[in-house]
């Protein structure tokens, strides 16, 4: 062992306790420190025969934390960054906190969550049994241009041998791994919601990968996710081995069907095709560490009510629905504003979408702001649309251009005059949708307290 | 009834960046005038319709992938006398983002390997690896102010001899100059990407009166105005604090 990894370990472990049980919490800064000291750790530690790293646009928290969990449940031991980043000084602060000072790791599994984007400095060090790629979509621009930008940044990356566990519905990350990289396939087929033609505005791959024809699409779950082949050339995806079928978005369960033939019925929490994805992509992986059928069956039941993206909570006489809307993401936007379809009856909408730590330097791109399917507003029961942030009469241009009437839709670049006016301008529906991104959680509250204070069955106009 | 043909190459490819926002703006601020809109999608493995009409109003060319853009060249290098001659008769085309370096001399690689481009114009795109280079501009085309947003991978050099953006904020076709782009005629190529028309109404508003003549009529769409103003005062605020 290097004296260089031996102080890396040791500062590490010692910052990473300090920082538990003096401060209680958890950074990435022994990660960041250890690799200071050694740039090349993740090389050095001494992996366990399981190393399972999960990548992709959406859904790769998610599913990583809920392979996490039905391992540790199947009696295995775990190490992984859920608590931490998913780029290099997240995964060395998991490795540094879960090794022996010579950097043997103690656990008998490895799950780690990977940025798309870190690939090239962290495949290089060490070789995972599996890399399960959820599905790769456009995404922010100025982080990831477009996804074959993406794709490359994996693809060049992958190291030989390592299994790749692939989405057989995604024709883009679907392609990813190498001659000598073993693939495995999972999907969904079919479901009651499928379409013949692709509903939103974003099909991230219109035209075949081999010849470049128009790419015909025998159903769509969404985007481009569905089942794509090319009449000129014959390209399809292969049949996947791990599968589920039989979903059922009232009773939110689903048949998954593993590669020996045997299934069962699992759970998906919000109505949410998204998580039937997320969660048969763990089953799948949790089947390859070996784990019960039966044991997943149960323990995803227990876990699934975690993987909502919402809240709901009752203030006043008002419901309320809080979304996080991934920041300038137009898929996970428009997966958002889907599921307002799902929740009967009137209902008035904030958007606070536009990025409001980006707009106080003046830097957001809104481009996005067109890839985004905010046509699912348009709709006769949505009484008002409130836009807060500087970016506001952006977003009302594009609501205008979705055919939504201006007199629903009310703008204010100032968040404090939004919450302001805010009880007036509430059309009285009893649900109130709020889309929110990462940074605008403040201007949540502040929507709830005022909420609280005036919905106590008065009108205010 | 005149009918206003708008044809848009290579919409499978052609859209990253919210681009179809140009379409779905433009149709609506036409549909203010006396005219019909028929909007033409062209594939990769089509003939181009404005090589065999003369009467295509629009030709709108989006950025795509790189990969994209070499198996666009393929198809498009045979087309260059006929780019030559829609730009002499004035009719209208606008390409954004990298759809610019379509009509250079040539893209060279990061490793150096050179892919010829339709070759109207003696400049060359010189591409990057690693992180991609973002930024928000203002420039000025005449009386106009144009504002946008860059996402890309290359910067073009050479001779711009009709540049179409003077930039304000931002740089031109690559960092070290202030112009960039190519306007002739109703040509009009910029490296901006994403929905350039609903986020510059000024400019739309001259399109569209050069496409419907004498059958123009202006419309406002709601919030319009001020979100270009806000955009446009906030980006030369920005400008102005950097620059102090």
């Amino acid at each position: 062992m290097s004296l260089r990894f031996f102080a890396a370990q040791l500062a590490g472990k010692a910052l990473e306790w300090f920082l538990r049980s003096v401060i209680h919490r958890g950074t990435n800064k022994p990660g960041e420190i250890a690799l200071r000291l050694c740039p090349d750790a993740l090389a050095r530690y001494q992996m366990p025969p399981l190393v399972i790293c999960v990548t992709g646009t959406n859904g790769k928290t998610s599913t990583s934390n809920l392979i996490t969990h039905l391992l540790r449940k199947a009696g295995m031991t775990v190490a992984n960054n859920s608590k931490g980043s998913n780029m290099a000084n997240g995964l060395v602060t998991t490795l540094c906190a879960n090794s022996t000072m010579g950097g043997r790791v103690r656990t008998d599994v490895v799950v780690l969550e990977v940025d798309e984007r870190s690939s090239q400095y962290i495949y290089k060090y060490f070789t995972p049994t599996y890399i399960l790629c959820t599905n790769l979509f456009r995404d922010s621009i100025k982080r990831n241009g477009h996804s074959e930008f993406i794709f490359d940044k994996i693809q060049n990356y992958i190291p030989n041998g390592t299994t790749m566990v692939l989405n057989a519905n995604d024709a883009i990350s679907g392609m990813l791994g190498k001659n000598t990289n073993p693939q495995i396939f999972y999907g969904v087929h079919q479901t009651a919601r499928s379409t013949e033609t692709c509903i939103n505005h974003v099909c991230d791959i219109l035209a075949c990968p081999n010849c470049h024809n128009p790419l015909q699409f025998r159903y769509f779950h969404y985007h481009h996710i569905g089942d794509p082949y090319c009449s000129y050339c014959g390209f399809q995806m292969p049949e996947p081995s791990y599968f589920a079928d039989t979903v059922n978005f009232e009773e939110g369960t689903f048949v998954f069907h593993d590669a020996d033939g045997q299934k069962a019925t699992l759970p998906f929490a919000s109505g949410n095709l998204f998580n039937v994805f997320n969660v048969t992509a763990a089953a799948t992986i949790c089947r390859l560490a070996k784990a019960p059928l039966s044991l997943i069956e149960k323990e995803t039941a227990h876990f699934s009510a975690k993987l909502g993206r919402f809240e709901e909570e009752s203030i006043g006489r008002y419901h309320l629905v809080n979304m996080l809307f991934k920041n300038q993401n137009p898929i996970s936007g428009s997966q958002c504003l889907s599921y307002l379809d799902t929740i009967p009856g009137k209902k008035d909408v904030i958007l606070l979408v536009t990025d409001s730590k980006d707009s106080v330097h003046g830097h957001e791109d809104i481009s996005w702001l067109y890839d985004t399917d905010f046509e699912m507003l348009n709709r006769e029961e949505i009484g008002r649309i409130i836009v807060g942030g500087t970016r506001c009469y952006d977003v009302g241009l594009r609501l205008a251009l979705a055919g939504i009437e201006p007199q629903k839709i009310a703008l204010y670049p100032n968040y404090e005059e939004m919450t302001q006016h805010l009880l007036a301008d509430l059309t009285g529906a009893e649900t109130i949708a709020v889309f929110f991104e990462l940074y605008a959680t403040s201007v949540v509250n502040s929507v709830k307290e005022t909420l609280a204070q005036g919905g106590n069955g008065h009108e205010n106009h | 009834m005149k009918t206003i043909k708008i044809e848009v190459l290579y919409p499978e490819f052609n859209n990253l960046y919210g681009d179809r926002g140009n379409l779905l703006y433009l149709t609506q601020k036409l549909a203010a005038c006396d005219v019909k809109i028929q909007v033409i999608a062209t594939h990769l493995h089509d003939v181009p319709a404005f090589t065999q009409q003369d009467d295509i109003h629009f030709l709108l060319i989006g950025p795509c992938t790189e990969r994209q853009q070499e198996l666009e060249l393929e198809q498009l290098i045979p087309l260059k006398e006929a780019f030559q001659k829609r730009i002499e008769s004035g009719a209208v085309t606008l390409a954004t983002g990298n759809a610019f370096e379509l009509f250079g001399e040539y893209i060279q690689r990061e490793n150096g390997e050179k892919i010829s481009a339709i070759g109207l114009f003696p400049y060359y795109a010189q591409r990057f690896e690693k992180l991609r280079y973002n930024e928000l501009c203002v420039g000025t085309l005449g009386d106009l102010k144009i504002t946008g947003f860059k996402n890309q991978l290359s910067h073009s050099y050479g001779t711009l001899a009709s540049p179409m953006l003077t930039m304000e904020v931002g740089s031109g076709w690559n960092p070290d100059v202030k112009k960039e782009g190519v306007h002739i005629h109703n040509f009009f190529a910029t490296y901006l990407i994403g929905p350039i028309l609903p986020l510059n109404p000024t400019f739309t508003d001259r399109l569209v009166e050069l496409l419907a003549g004498d059958a123009y009529h202006p419309l406002e769409l709601p919030f319009e105005k001020k979100a270009y103003e806000c955009r446009v005062h906030e980006l030369e605020d920005l400008n102005h604090s950097i620059s102090h």
